[in-house]
């Protein structure tokens, strides 16, 4: 293999011989070739000195027609007209592997006319693009994007992600002036500690403690606008929350400061106040950044096209938005495209794709006559059909109105965070209060009681409570992502961790959701390009099974280029290469090509057909996938029970739960039943955990405590769900139960620390013994044994 | 005077923290560290053509510009 060179365009390297030479270039194929040329004619070559070698990906695919982008509906919902009357838009680009692939891309948008501002972010791939309309279409900038070897999709920005960006750097701006404050507050504070054993003339503590106090206002009142804020909201709701507590602590702290400062006498404590706001704002902020996060790869899988319809009207074809589409309508619906609408076939063949639906992970054969449901795929079929209901009235909306319902009503379980602060918050400004009264009573100065009184407050402190969560969330979260599990939110780490019972789906979760290859019998010798290009040649679920197999098993030795080849629907695939014909397909597509097949089994078959002679036969299944046994022995022994629920029949629900070996099988269940069943483990108190894939599971996963769905799994199913499964793996299922039990235990570990601290620390300070070195010390220790804590855990896990 | 001294200091330090410190927050604001990769990466694709394309660029904005809000 010493002969291979790499592509002067995507680097990815090939023998020499297959190459096309183009003066001193090579190149793996016509798409980098065509790429390649388009870069130098636009003196934009340069590109790749920046690549550095990166592979890219080689620009084969071929793209649906990008006039849709220009669409009235597609514009409504995507492009906003900003204030100069120039059109914004949000697209992810695909295929970008370096930063000079972000370049290129800013690069050659900038070139064309009309377009003002393209702004790519490289972490999450985002575009956004100005341009005006009267000189450039969003087609046209499509179409460079797709010309120059990447593809975009629009997104709407508008919804998660724009709210989540702002109250993001909301947050960056408010924790930026806290810590440049607390950072001078506390060298402040060293002159001013060392003046308290030293001595210190009170002209010299004044103007320190005015210093400081300048320092500590911002921080209070800008910094800490989002504690007075959640108060505010929590009084409303009538509960004591962590934010009233902070709330109250740092402005009682910083009101006596400032009557310190002006009476001159005493101590001040600008720096608890600034050192309170700045530790918990950082806690609040790892909340808030962890959320993110998981919005971007949402919008990545959750890939949005123009919701439009193509109908025959007037012997025309025309396109038409889908919510204006009339009973009686005709829709026509090419191989690859999703039905939008329910109706009957009027014309035209083919499989369809129902596994969101029911399940089925088998295609169905429909013909004229029949019916199709919204929210299937055609797989191959080109067909005309007439609408029966509306678009309000579909399955497919039907199914969306129940599913709205069902996530109003999902059970909230409340957090331990919640229930501990409130009383903890109570506790401390009743015990603030008595102390205070006490003192007070027993004669003092109203000063020196006041004086005491905020102290318990301030020991109280609530740093190390407020960041117990967050750093534990934060570390759960973070070990996820990095196994491709990602929790939508923090909280759900640990209701998770709560579960008592694991619902699962069966075609894509339990089971590969694909048909593969489970037995090969080869009749005839035959040349294995042929077969190898053949199911390359088709999209249809099984040749790509019997596609996989042969990579799998390294039975591929190169192609061919047929000279002739059709498809044919719901049958197969016929093509002729130099004198060969070459068929494959299934039984029926045998028997009207008038080959001999005595081969019949109730699972997919694969014939191939060499010459009119069978030559192969590829049985194909859908396969348990890897650790599916081990996963349910696992959660047995923590006491997690698997229950099955499947819209499949009870024969192969029953053989896929006896491999794996669940006892509690359900099987025929629609979308609704599926339903019901959690709404009745729900009346048995038990927290449920649902994993599934499809649009027949979204009911059931809103509904869930806990609703995991597969990478793989359809748009609006991981819309809805809690977690996401990247690589739809069940030991990324059982790594995720893993991931919440650990750090539920931490939450509750960094909480039992806290505690302790304080039941140390509070009987002192009530007692007055607290002196203002001693309380920013344990401050901020107490705030780094539990940072300290929740990192220890990351550090054992990497090392198993 | 000691005292003066130390105002005076103070006052100068946390003045010159301060504008830092708005220069920051202002860089935030125009969105400068949203992305912390091309953020990083900016240094090696800076120089002569990305300048002259960011001042096209602009020019291209105003003349558009202009052009809307010709009188009809």
């Amino acid at each position: 293999m010493s002969n291979n060179i790499p592509c002067s365009h995507c680097h990815l390297e090939f023998s020499k011989d297959v190459m096309i030479k183009d003066g001193n270039h090579y190149f793996c194929c016509n798409g980098c070739q065509g790429v390649f040329h388009l870069l130098s004619d636009e003196g934009l070559d340069s590109f790749y000195d920046k690549t550095g070698g990166t592979t890219l990906t080689p620009p084969t695919a071929q793209y649906e027609d990008s006039s849709n982008f220009n669409a009235p509906a597609f514009y409504d919902k995507f492009v906003k007209t900003n204030s100069d009357s120039f059109n914004e838009v949000s697209l992810i680009i695909e295929g970008i592997h370096c930063s000079a692939c972000v370049w290129l891309n800013e690069k050659a948008l900038h070139k064309m006319e009309g377009v003002l501002e393209a702004n790519i972010n490289f972490t999450n791939n985002k575009a956004h693009i100005v341009w005006a309309d009267d000189v450039v279409k969003l087609s046209q900038i499509i179409d460079m994007i797709r010309a120059i070897g990447y593809n975009a999709y629009p997104y709407d920005a508008t919804l998660q992600e724009a709210h989540a960006n702002k109250v993001r750097k909301d947050y960056y701006l408010r924790m930026a002036v806290a810590i440049f404050a607390s950072m001078n507050i506390m060298w402040i504070a060293v002159a001013q500690y060392a003046g308290y054993f030293s001595g210190i003339t009170q002209e010299m503590k004044t103007i320190l403690n005015i210093a400081e106090g300048v320092l500590a206002t911002p921080v209070l009142f800008y910094s800490g606008w989002v504690f007075f804020r959640g108060a505010y909201y929590g009084m409303k709701n009538k509960v004591v929350n962590m934010d009233l507590l902070v709330a109250t602590g740092a402005s009682l702290t910083y009101v006596y400061s400032l009557y310190i400062t002006f009476r001159e006498h005493g101590e001040a404590y600008f720096d608890s106040v600034s050192m309170i706001i700045t530790f918990v704002l950082i806690g609040k902020f790892l909340e808030v950044i962890s959320k993110k996060n998981a919005a971007d790869t949402l919008d990545i899988i959750g890939k949005h096209l123009p919701s439009e319809v193509t109908i025959v009207k007037d012997e025309k074809i025309v396109t038409c938005k889908l919510e204006d589409v009339i009973i009686g309508d005709i829709v026509v619906v090419s191989s690859g495209e999703k039905v939008l609408l329910d109706g009957e076939i009027t014309k035209g063949e083919g499989s369809f794709d129902e596994s969101n639906l029911t399940g089925e992970s088998e295609p169905i054969y429909k013909k004229s006559g029949d019916t199709v449901i919204s929210g299937t795929t055609s797989i191959d079929a080109d067909i005309h059909f007439k609408t029966s209901k509306d678009f309000e009235h579909s399955t497919l909306s039907n199914l969306v109105t129940l599913l709205e319902s069902a996530i109003n009503k999902k059970p909230k379980i409340e957090q331990l965070a919640n229930k501990l602060s409130e009383h903890f918050s109570t506790a401390i400004l009743v015990l603030s209060f008595l102390t205070f009264a006490f003192w007070w009573f027993w004669p003092h100065s109203f000063e020196e009681s006041l004086m005491v009184g905020i102290s318990v407050i301030v020991i109280a402190c609530p740093c190390a409570l407020g960041l117990a969560t967050p750093v534990a969330t934060l570390v759960g979260l973070s070990l996820g992502v990095k196994r491709g599990i990602l929790f939508k939110e923090a909280a759900q780490l640990e209701t998770m961790a709560k579960a008592d019972v694991l619902v699962v789906d069966k075609t894509g979760t339990l089971t590969v959701g694909k048909p593969e290859v489970i037995n090969e019998e080869i009749l005839q010798e035959f040349d294995y390009r042929l077969l190898y290009s053949l199911v390359k040649s088709s999209n249809h679920p099984i040749s790509h099974g019997v596609m996989k197999y042969l990579q799998e098993e390294d039975k591929v030795d190169g192609e061919v280029i047929f000279d002739e080849f059709t498809q044919v629907s719901a049958r197969g695939v016929v093509a002729r290469y130099q004198e060969h014909i070459v068929i494959g397909g299934n039984y029926k597509h045998m028997i009207e090509s008038s080959i001999d097949v005595d081969y019949i089994s109730d699972k997919s078959v694969f014939y191939l057909a060499l010459d009119g002679q069978l030559v192969a036969i590829y049985e194909l299944s859908d396969k348990v996938k890897e650790n599916a046994q081990s996963l349910v022995e696992t959660l047995k022994k923590r006491n997690i029970e698997t229950i099955m629920l499947t819209g499949d029949n009870e024969k192969s629900a029953h053989s896929v739960a006896q491999e794996i070996g669940i006892d509690n099988v359900n099987y025929e269940l629609s979308p609704e039943d599926k339903l019901a069943y959690i709404e009745t483990l729900h009346k048995e108190n038990r927290v449920v955990v649902m994993v599934g894939d499809g649009v027949n599971d979204v009911l059931a996963l809103a509904k869930a405590d806990i609703g995991i769905v597969m990478g793989s799994g359809s748009d609006i199913a991981v819309d809805i769900s809690d977690v996401v499964l990247l690589d739809s793996s069940l030991s990324s299922l059982l790594n995720s139960f893993k991931i919440s039990q650990t750090t539920f235990r931490l939450i509750k570990q960094n909480f039992m620390i806290s505690l302790v601290y304080n039941a140390v620390t509070i009987p002192l300070a009530m007692a007055g013994l607290v002196i203002p070195l001693v309380a920013a010390l344990s401050m901020s220790f107490s705030s780094l044994l539990v940072v300290g804590n929740s990192m220890r855990i990351r550090y054992k896990w990497k090392r198993n | 005077m000691d005292n003066m001294i130390v105002v005076m200091m103070l006052g100068g330090s946390l003045f010159l923290g301060a504008i830092a410190l708005f220069a920051f927050l202002w860089a935030v604001k125009n969105g400068q560290f949203d992305d912390e990769e091309k953020f990083l990466n900016a240094v090696k694709f800076d120089n002569e053509d990305d300048l002259n394309d960011a001042v096209n660029q602009d020019k291209k904005r105003e003349e558009l510009k202009k052009k809307a809000y010709k009188p009809e």
